[in-house]
């Protein structure tokens, strides 16, 4: 099993875009799910999923309701704004890009530079 | 964007719900994992100490939440507040002065704001009131109707053009006539304002088609309330005005006084009933006779007032019925703000307010700059605790911001305490009447700009006072705890310059005051060019029983007989208004040749009519020549006497008498018959004005003011005036009765109020500067009390322990008392607008402003002086 890698700077927001976008979810539950999603080779800072959330809830990308849970439980669910699914959209463009690009950049061979 | 204001309103306002839900938020994360955790496999208590080590310091995720939702600002400053708060109960001393200085200037401040408020800046109770403007013609605020006619019909720049007029009526509403103040309006009058009636309906233009017509009335909403108790049926009954029954149509909205300020009329009545209610008309007339309209326009939209007044007046230069004599210049249109008949007295006023305005101002600089330098002293002196403060991690920002919030804290509390001392004294203001009869009243009830204005002054204030010992901290670098003398020169550097300044303001004030008061008492000793002393006066109005011009003449004759034969009457005579009586009439006179060295569009001058006997009645010396007497008539030749200014500036003579000029340019001639003594006309500050007195017999005006020399007292005079007019015609109701020296007490309360006014301000400049001299020299003393010891043990003479202590604090009460004596100079010109004969280049006023600055040093550096005299050295020493 490979060492769960490290967070690149600004993914985290993208992921958890990506988490609820996939239905309404608690916080505790876009940690798993993030988790599931990438098969386990993310490992979340806990400590800077809730500042995000907060973060994204105050921008406007996340709506937050309060429920109960499946324990009866209340708990406080997010999901996506208009505004954060245009954001979700335009940041996995772009992100697709740098991938893109990054993947022609390390294939380059040495005669042709 | 939306969403941030509102997650940051609901964060501020409901902290508690939302911090509620970040704690069950994280409980929830914590509960769920732990559970994962154990169904992996862990025991409980390890799962518990995972969970909690993954998720890292509660505290600081809290934080950072509450960072991200822009809570960190609000909460440092309320901690920065409490803080201050907590420091500034811990010395009530410094605290309870430093209020104390603010809440006075703040105060002071706020109430001539407020008067400048009412005076200037408070619309009119209109419609888009800046829309309106008050139409002069050559600086003149009045017009013939017949000119109001020609400019409504032919504009194309205003909507709606309306006139109007100040009448004075009769009104028959109880046991007998009661004189009351209303407005003759043109039909479209409501309509152009814009107003609705809360009650009928207003007169329009129908109501204002033909001359004495439409005898229809409008009730204020006052008159309607006080004397028909708000009847809900008035609508269709009738009121009997100047002896003719109108029909009351409507009421206007409470708060709608028309478009002057300071007018409050009782009814408004169509403008074609004019010659009903003035008993002769003026309807018809063009540049001839009395003009009394005011002219008020509602601009279109898009036109500036610049082509409004070039529209206006080629309508005015092109009129076929102008008169030759009143062309060119006096065809000039200019547009004022309504509200003060024009510009009339929005000029003074202005002037008068905005110099007040300044020297407040000044007041509040001064405490301003006191509270600086006390707060920097305590900066300096808590030097230590705020080199704590920042070894352990305040930056020096945050510092600044402390020290701030502590002065804006301060200010915050010294402008409430001002506006709600401000707000009392307004009260009592506004409950005030400026005089019997006068229909005038300042409403100085504070509205929101008042409030504004005070907030606004306190929060400039407190970062005026605050910055210094702020930036101080800031500018204190390496701040040791363990050094607190070392910071002592900043101080000495800052608080040396504040301290000119703040006695410059002081003597500027201090000049300022002596010189109205000086002013003020030389205004009450002051010749008003007759001898107020045994008169007793009252008005009325022959209109107001219908008098025609015949039956009225024969009235006027018969009450100064019957006057003259009351027992201790010496002299009776009657004018249609005296001088200072706030009833000014102009007239535009023209020389007996072209040749003659006159002003090219005539010459004005005030005017009045006077009946036989009224030189010698009120006092005036006659110079030359005779008085008139009733064979002075409309039947023979027309005469005139002048003041001397007139004599002087117009006829070019000292030997009037004989002389002649003219009425218009090719009018009868006029001669003049006598002469008289300069006096005071419109107001006791004025310059010399040229008078012309008509003779009351030569031309009817129904406008009467009696005038009676008793040898007892006025008041007993004034019954008797009541009595006699009352036996003759008990429909005329008097007006204004009493004193002469009464009804012209109102013309000296502008220099009244400027005068406690100003004395306030001296008092309160002199007070903050004893205790900024004060401070000055008890530091200066206090820092170097073992040295004084030291010299007076070694026998030091007072002259040499006090020369190097308060020689510098003295230096600089010297400078900044020339600074402010040369400012209270300057402002001189200001101060003599207002008050009579006031001036700071009187020997007087320069003696008492340096007396005065002497006393405040005396006052300020005795305490200081005697202490550093009586040093022990003894105690200096152990004190090391």
């Amino acid at each position: 099993m490979t060492e769960p890698a490290e967070l690149m700077r600004g993914t985290l927001d993208l992921l958890i875009l990506k988490a609820v976008s996939l239905g309404p979810v608690h916080g505790y539950g876009v940690l798993l799910r993030i988790e599931q999603i990438s098969g386990g080779a993310f490992s979340i800072e806990q400590g800077s999923l809730y500042p995000a959330l907060y973060k994204l809830e105050f921008t406007g990308m996340l709506a937050a309701e309060w429920g109960t849970s499946d324990s009866n439980r209340r708990a406080k669910y997010y999901q996506l704004t208009a505004a954060g699914r245009k954001r979700l959209r335009e940041e996995t463009t772009g992100w697709r890009r740098v991938v893109a690009a990054m993947a022609a950049a390390l294939s380059a061979r040495a005669e042709e530079a | 964007m939306f969403s941030r204001t509102r997650h940051l309103w609901r964060a501020l306002f409901h902290r508690g719900q939302w911090e509620r839900n970040l704690d069950d938020e994280l409980q929830w994360h914590l509960d769920n994992r732990v559970e994962d955790l154990i169904r992996r496999g862990q025991t409980p208590e390890e799962a518990e100490r995972t969970a909690r080590i993954e998720l890292g310091s509660r505290e600081s995720q809290k934080e950072r939440c509450r960072e991200v939702h822009g809570l960190r600002w609000p909460d440092e400053i309320k901690q920065d507040l409490l803080y201050a708060a907590r420091l500034l109960r811990r010395s009530p001393g410094f605290t309870a002065v430093a209020i104390l200085s603010l809440a006075l200037g703040i105060g002071a401040n706020t109430v001539v704001f407020s008067a400048l408020n009412v005076l200037l800046l408070r619309p009119l109770p209109v419609a888009s009131p800046g829309e309106l403007r008050f139409v002069e013609r050559d600086g003149f605020p009045v017009h013939h109707f017949a000119r109001y006619v020609e400019m409504r019909d032919r504009n194309k720049t205003f909507s709606g053009l309306i006139a109007y007029e100040f009448v004075a009526l009769a009104i028959e509403d109880g046991a007998s006539p009661r004189y009351a103040q209303a407005y003759l309006a043109t039909g479209n009058y409501f309509d152009v304002l814009g107003v609705r009636p809360q009650l009928g309906r207003f007169f329009g233009p129908e109501d204002d088609l033909k001359a004495g017509a439409h005898p229809v009335a409008v009730l204020s909403d006052t008159y309607w309330r006080s004397r028909f108790a708000a009847d809900p049926q008035i609508v269709g009954k009738t009121v009997r005005v100047n002896s003719l029954p109108y029909t009351v149509v409507g009421v206007a909205p409470a708060g709608f006084y028309g478009t002057e300020l300071f007018y409050r009329p009782e009814m408004w009545i169509p403008m074609r009933m004019q010659p009903q209610v003035e008993g002769i008309s003026l309807l018809e007339t063009y540049d001839r006779g009395p003009s009394r309209i005011m002219i008020v326009g509602r601009l279109r939209p898009g036109v500036t007032p610049r082509q409004a007044e070039a529209d206006l007046g080629s309508i005015s230069a092109a009129s076929p019925l102008g008169a030759p004599e009143f062309q060119g210049d006096w065809n000039r249109i200019n547009l004022t703000p309504p509200g003060l008949i024009g510009d009339q007295f929005r000029r003074p006023a202005e002037a008068f307010a905005s110099g007040v305005m300044v020297l407040s101002a000044m007041v509040l600089l001064a405490a301003c700059a006191n509270l600086a330098s006390l707060l920097a002293a305590r900066t300096l002196d808590r030097s230590h605790e705020l080199a704590i403060r920042s070894s352990i991690g305040a930056g020096r920002g945050r510092i600044a911001r402390q020290l701030l919030s502590e002065s804006l804290l301060i200010s915050i509390l010294g402008g409430a305490a001002g506006y709600i001392l401000a707000f009392f004294l307004l009260r009592a203001l506004s409950a005030w009447r400026v005089a019997a009869g006068v229909a005038v009243q300042i409403d100085g009830r504070p509205d929101w700009r008042v409030m504004a204005f005070a907030a606004a002054a306190a929060l400039l204030t407190g970062i005026l006072f605050g910055v210094a010992p702020a930036r101080q901290a800031w500018a204190s670098r390496n701040t040791r705890g363990d050094l607190p003398g070392r910071a002592t020169r900043p101080r000495w550097r800052f608080r040396e310059a504040l301290l000119p300044v703040q006695i410059a303001l002081c003597c500027a004030v201090l000049t300022a005051s002596l010189v109205s008061f000086r002013g003020l008492s030389r205004s009450f000793r002051t010749h008003l060019g007759f001898d107020p002393r045994g008169l007793a006066v009252a008005s009325t109005n022959l209109a107001f029983a219908r008098y025609d011009p015949e039956n009225g003449r024969v009235f006027q004759r018969r009450v100064l007989d019957e006057l003259s034969r009351v027992p201790g009457v010496e002299a009776a005579a009657y004018a249609n208004a005296l001088p200072l009586s706030a009833a000014n009439s102009m007239w535009v006179l023209f020389p007996e040749n072209a040749t003659d060295s006159w002003p090219a569009k005539g010459a004005l001058a005030n005017t009045y009519r006077v009946s036989p006997g009224y030189f010698r009645t009120m006092g005036t010396r006659l110079i030359r020549g005779r008085e008139f007497t009733w064979r002075d008539s409309a039947w023979t030749r027309e005469t005139a006497i002048v003041n001397e200014t007139f004599a002087r500036t117009i006829l070019h003579s000292r030997e009037a008498i004989g002389r002649h000029f003219r009425y218009s340019r090719r009018g009868p001639l006029v001669e003049v018959i006598g002469l008289v003594e300069d006096g005071k006309y419109v107001a006791p500050a004025e310059k010399a004005l040229p008078v012309v007195f008509w003779p009351a017999n030569q031309e009817y005006e129904s406008a009467m003011t009696l005038v009676v020399r008793s040898s007892g007292t006025e008041q007993a005079a004034a019954m008797r005036i009541r009595e006699v007019v009352a036996g003759l015609d008990p429909r005329l109701p008097l007006f204004n009765v009493g004193s002469l020296r009464d009804t012209i007490d109102f013309q000296f309360l502008p220099a009244r109020i400027a005068t406690v006014a100003l004395s306030a301000f001296g008092l309160l400049a002199a007070m903050l500067a004893v205790t900024g001299i004060y401070g000055l020299a008890h530091h200066a003393v206090s820092g170097q009390i073992r040295d004084i010891g030291i010299r007076v043990a070694l026998g030091a003479s007072p002259w040499q322990v006090l020369h190097p202590l308060l020689g510098r604090t003295l230096m600089l009460l010297a400078l900044g008392s020339c600074a402010g004596l040369a400012l209270g100079l300057a402002a001189d010109r200001a101060i003599s607008s207002v008050v009579y004969q006031a001036s700071a280049r009187d020997p007087v006023v320069l003696a008492g402003a340096a007396l005065g600055m002497v006393l405040i040093g005396f006052a300020a550096t005795w305490a200081p002086a005697r202490r550093a005299l009586s040093a022990d050295p003894l105690i200096a020493l152990r004190h090391e």
